[in-house]
C-alpha cells in the first residue's frame, strides 16, 4: 500500500511538471503546432513557360493516344493480380510499344528549351544548400546501369531515383500514366506500368 | 487516482520529454547472441510482448525494406510469426523496398512469399507503400493490398492510414492528401511511406525536400503519426511539430553503426540487428514495442493521441 501511495505521490509530481510544461510551448520548442500552410504547389509561369508546358503536354498527349491504342488490346490487369500476370501483362505492353513507336527518335518529347528549363529551375530556383540536397538525391540512386536508349525497358533491378519534390512541383504535372526519372544527370520519361522509356534528354541536371 | 493511471501518466511523460521509455525492462529474459552478419543466432529468447491487448484495439506490425530473400529476412519473419502467438495483429505495414533487385515472379516467391508465408495463409493482410527499389507495377500485386493504386487510404476501427508513395509525390497526389485528409474524421491518423522526414542515419539522413512538401499538410490536418523506412535501422524521432516519427528500415537489411551518435532528433535508436515494431492502438493511447531479430526488445512505450495533447493545452 505503501509503495501505491509512493508511486502515486511520483507520478503526481510529474504529471504537475508536464502541465507546467506544456503550458510553456518555448520550453518544448518540440511540439510546437505552428499554424503554416502546404507549400506553394502550383508555380508561376511566365507566357514563356506557358508555352513550354504546353508543347510538352501535347507530346505526352501523343504518346498517351499510342499508348491507349496498345493497352486496349491487351487484357485488362487486376487490381489483385499475381507475380506472373504482371510480368506477362508488361512483356506483352512493351512488345507492342516497341513495335508502334519503331524509329521513335530521342528528343521527340523533351525539346532542347524544355531542357533548359528543366536547368534553369534547379539552377534559380532553390538556394544553394537545396540544391546541393537535390542533386545528392539523385545522384546517389544505383542506377548507372540503366541504358539511355528509347524504347528499351528500364531495368527492374535498378532503383529508381526518387524525384525530390520540391523539385518536381516545379515540372509539369503528368498523367499517372508516365513519370519523370533521373538516370544521373540524364532526365527520362517513363512509362509507369510496364516501364518503357518513352524518352530521354541529356544532363537535364545541371 | 489508480495506479495503472500513475503509470501511463509518468509513460507519457517521459515520452515527450524524449527518454527512452522501456516498459519491459525489468522483465526481460537472457537474449540471443546472434548478428546480422553471420548465419548462426543463438536460441531466441522467449518472446514477451508487453503490449496491453486492449478489447477492440487496432493492433499491427511495421516492417520495411525487407525484399532480400536472405536467411536474416526470414529470421525476422520467423520472430514476427512467433509475436502473433502472444499479440494477434491484424495487419502489416510495409514501408516500402518490398522487392530488392529483380521483380519476376520468383523474386515475389522468395522475397515475399515464401517468407511470409504462415502469415498469408493465416490471412494477415501487407498493405504496402513503393520504396526506391520498387516499381509501380507492385501495386497490382495480390498480396500488398494496394488496389492498383500507388497511394491509398485505408481504415481500421478509429486508425486511418495513408500509404504514400514518397518516391513521386507530385502535384496529384499532394492534392490527394490534402482532400482526403480535410475530410477525414478519425480519432488517428497514420502516414506511412518509404523516405524519412526526419532522420539521423548516416548514409541518408532526413528527406528534407519530402519534409517541406509533406509536413505542413501533416500539421494541418492533425496526422498523428508518421512511419518510414529507407534508413535501415530503428530509430524513434523526438516529436517534431506535434507528430511522432518512427522509421523501421531493418526488415531485411542492417547498416550497423548508421545512426549519428549523438543526433539531436533522435528519442531512441537502434541499429546492431534488423527489427520490427509491434503497435497497438485503443482510444487515445498507441502502445509500441519493437524486437529485434534475437527477440530483444529495443524500445517500447505509449504515445498520447495529440488531438486531445493539444486541446489540453488550449
Amino acid at each position: 500500500m505503501k509503495t501505491i501511495k509512493a508511486i502515486n505521490k511520483v507520478a503526481l509530481s510529474l504529471f504537475g511538471t508536464l502541465a507546467l510544461l506544456l503550458a510553456s510551448s518555448s520550453v518544448i520548442s518540440s511540439f510546437e503546432v505552428r499554424a503554416q500552410g502546404p507549400v506553394q504547389t502550383k508555380p508561376t509561369l511566365t507566357e514563356h513557360e506557358k508555352h513550354l508546358f504546353s508543347t510538352f503536354d501535347r507530346l505526352v498527349k501523343d504518346y498517351l493516344e499510342q499508348r491507349k491504342t496498345v493497352a486496349g488490346k491487351l487484357p485488362k490487369l487486376s487490381k489483385e493480380a499475381k507475380p506472373e500476370e504482371i510480368e506477362a501483362y508488361q512483356k506483352k505492353f512493351v512488345e507492342q510499344l516497341q513495335a508502334m513507336r519503331a524509329g521513335t527518335k530521342p528528343g521527340y518529347i523533351f525539346r532542347p528549351e524544355f531542357t533548359t528549363y528543366v536547368r534553369e529551375t534547379i539552377q534559380t530556383e532553390f538556394p544553394p544548400r537545396d540544391k546541393a540536397e537535390i542533386k545528392q538525391t539523385i545522384l546517389e540512386a544505383e542506377n548507372k546501369a540503366v541504358p539511355l536508349k528509347i524504347n528499351y525497358p528500364y531495368p527492374e533491378s535498378q532503383e529508381l531515383s526518387q524525384i525530390p519534390p520540391t523539385l518536381l512541383l516545379k515540372l509539369p504535372t503528368l498523367p499517372k500514366e508516365v513519370k519523370f526519372r533521373f538516370v544521373g544527370r540524364h532526365l527520362l520519361l517513363v512509362d509507369t506500368d510496364n516501364g518503357l522509356i518513352v524518352d530521354y534528354t541529356l544532363n537535364a541536371l545541371p | 487516482m489508480d495506479r495503472t493511471f500513475t503509470n501511463f501518466l509518468a509513460l507519457v511523460l517521459a515520452v515527450f520529454l524524449g527518454i527512452t521509455v522501456d516498459v519491459t525492462a525489468q522483465r526481460r529474459g537472457t537474449n540471443g547472441t546472434g548478428n546480422a552478419n553471420g548465419n548462426k543466432v543463438a536460441a531466441p529468447a522467449p518472446l514477451k510482448v508487453t503490449l496491453p491487448l486492449k478489447k477492440d484495439s487496432v493492433r499491427f506490425v511495421l516492417i520495411g525494406d525487407t525484399g532480400t530473400g536472405t536467411d536474416q529476412q526470414q529470421q525476422l519473419a520467423d520472430l514476427l510469426l512467433r509475436s502473433r502467438q502472444s499479440f494477434p495483429f491484424e495487419f502489416v505495414l510495409m514501408v516500402g523496398d518490398n522487392l530488392y533487385g529483380g521483380e519476376k515472379p520468383a523474386d515475389y516467391k522468395s522475397k515475399f512469399e515464401d517468407v511470409y508465408r504462415p502469415l498469408i495463409d493465416q490471412q494477415v493482410k501487407f498493405y504496402a507503400a513503393l520504396g526506391n527499389h520498387d516499381e509501380p507495377a507492385q501495386r497490382f500485386y495480390e498480396h500488398f493490398n494496394m488496389e492498383g493504386k500507388e497511394y491509398y487510404r485505408f481504415t481500421s476501427g478509429n486508425v486511418a492510414f495513408y500509404a504514400l508513395n514518397s518516391n513521386y509525390m507530385d502535384k496529384k497526389q499532394v492534392d490527394w492528401l490534402q482532400s482526403e485528409l480535410a475530410k477525414d474524421r478519425s480519432e488517428w491518423k497514420i502516414a506511412f511511406f518509404h523516405h524519412p522526414p526526419y532522420s539521423s542515419g548516416g548514409k541518408h539522413g532526413s528527406d528534407t525536400s519530402l519534409r517541406k512538401v509533406v509536413e505542413p499538410i501533416f500539421v494541418q490536418h492533425n496526422v498523428n503519426v508518421v512511419l518510414a523506412g529507407h534508413e535501415h535501422f530503428y530509430e524513434r524521432i523526438k516529436p517534431q511539430k506535434g507528430i511522432f516519427y518512427f522509421i523501421s528500415g531493418a526488415g531485411g537489411k542492417l547498416r550497423r553503426g548508421d545512426v549519428k551518435k549523438g543526433s539531436p532528433l533522435t528519442a531512441k535508436a537502434y541499429d546492431q540487428d534488423m527489427s520490427f515494431m509491434l503497435v497497438e492502438i485503443s482510444k487515445d493511447s498507441m502502445y509500441f514495442q519493437v524486437l529485434s531479430r534475437t527477440g530483444q526488445t529495443v524500445d517500447s512505450g505509449v504515445l498520447p493521441r495529440q488531438q486531445s495533447q493539444r486541446a489540453a493545452v488550449q
